[in-house]
């Protein structure tokens, strides 16, 4: 199962495995978006990520960051979080995507990471905006890689516990 | 007995076409996919049987019946860890729009320079209009072995849904440890 956390917190960070500072599209400063390897949860808001996003030699990156409103979630095998995933792997694939879980059955939330344009414009339009509010935002280099699309056509979690489109069982 | 009838009854999915034959390998080739990504064959198969279809391209009406049977078996596949791979002559962005056009939601690869195909001698030598691959199916496993081949020229000649599905619970039978339900 992934345990690397990943966390929009305000001002900088410590103890990260990654980090970069993060603006909106009107370049005003948001906070620090950041990663953690390691099994205990670092920060109250983190949620799990797949770890194969965090790159400390990312470039600088767009993003569209998905979060649940606060005490809201949904089952991950709930009928609009399939129906996101099959979006997904129908467009052209963006330089990273992950859904971002807490336990091992619930969605609360998506990252998706672009950087050509051809890409960028995609952002606008996430799948996975149309459940919870998204956020686009820029990230400085340091934290985001570039992971390649999944070969599809699965939607489903190889291990219930591991974020999509994580693709081995082990 | 004829040849040709004795071939019929050893079973489907048991057709020699250019150097695709069951029990051979694969070998681990790079394409680029539909997004213009390089990927290998190995990365992109994981640790799932797949489906590897070698066609004509997008304006060829018998592929198009087929892709329909293809994206039936999408919507198993998706929930069945199982993969699907189509590979044409096509450029990139060419695959991209058909791919789109389809719905379909797995890969598509492109050997606009038919390397892999003169590697796996699948060319249509009947079309030198187009220079494609001869229509072909194979169902691989994890180690891109190869399960079953379609000799896909003739239509009738390609796997139904049913074989398809038949040769992926075949393979996933082998490969997953638990296949057996857990019961008390």
């Amino acid at each position: 199962m992934s345990r690397c956390w990943l966390a929009l917190v305000e001002g900088p960070v410590e103890d990260a495995h990654a980090s970069a500072r993060t603006s909106n599209l009107d370049g005003q400063e948001i906070g620090t978006l950041a990663a953690w390897r390691q099994n205990a949860k670092p920060v109250r808001n983190a949620l799990r990520v797949d770890e194969r996003l965090i790159d400390p030699r990312g470039a600088p990156a767009w993003i569209s960051l998905v979060l649940a409103p606060s005490g809201v979630r949904l089952p991950f095998d709930d009928l609009a979080v399939q129906r996101a995933r099959r979006l997904v792997l129908s467009r052209p694939p963006p330089d990273a995507v992950s859904t971002l879980l807490r336990d091992d059955s619930h969605f609360e939330g998506a990252i998706t990471v672009a950087r050509s344009d051809d890409t960028k414009r995609w952002l606008r339009d996430d799948p996975f905006a149309q459940i919870y509010p998204a956020m686009l935002l820029a990230v400085e280099a340091g934290i985001l890689g570039s992971v390649t699309g999944p070969t599809g056509p699965t939607i489903e979690r190889y291990g219930s516990g591991n974020p999509w489109p994580w693709d081995r069982f082990t | 007995m004829s040849a040709r009838v004795a071939h019929t009854l050893q079973g489907a999915g048991t057709d020699e076409v250019g150097r695709l034959a069951v029990g051979q390998q694969l070998a681990d080739f790079e394409l680029l996919d539909h997004a213009g990504n390089r990927r290998r064959l190995s990365d992109l198969v994981g640790a799932d049987p797949t489906v590897v279809q070698f066609y004509r391209g997008w304006w060829c009406p018998k592929e198009q019946a087929f892709f329909r049977r293809l994206l039936a078996l999408q919507d198993d596949a998706e929930v069945a860890y199982s993969r699907i791979l189509s590979i044409s002559v096509d450029p990139p962005q060419v695959n991209a729009a058909f791919r789109a056009g389809l719905g379909a939601r797995w890969t598509f690869l492109s050997d606009p320079d038919r390397e892999l195909q003169t590697q796996l001698r699948l060319r249509e030598t009947t079309d030198t209009l187009n220079d494609p691959y001869v229509p072909a199916v194979v169902v691989i496993d994890p180690d891109l072995r190869i399960h079953a081949v379609y000799n896909g020229y003739w239509y009738w000649g390609r796997p139904t849904h049913e074989e398809l599905v038949r040769h992926l619970r075949e393979i996933s039978r082998t490969l997953r440890v638990d296949w057996e339900a857990p019961t008390p």
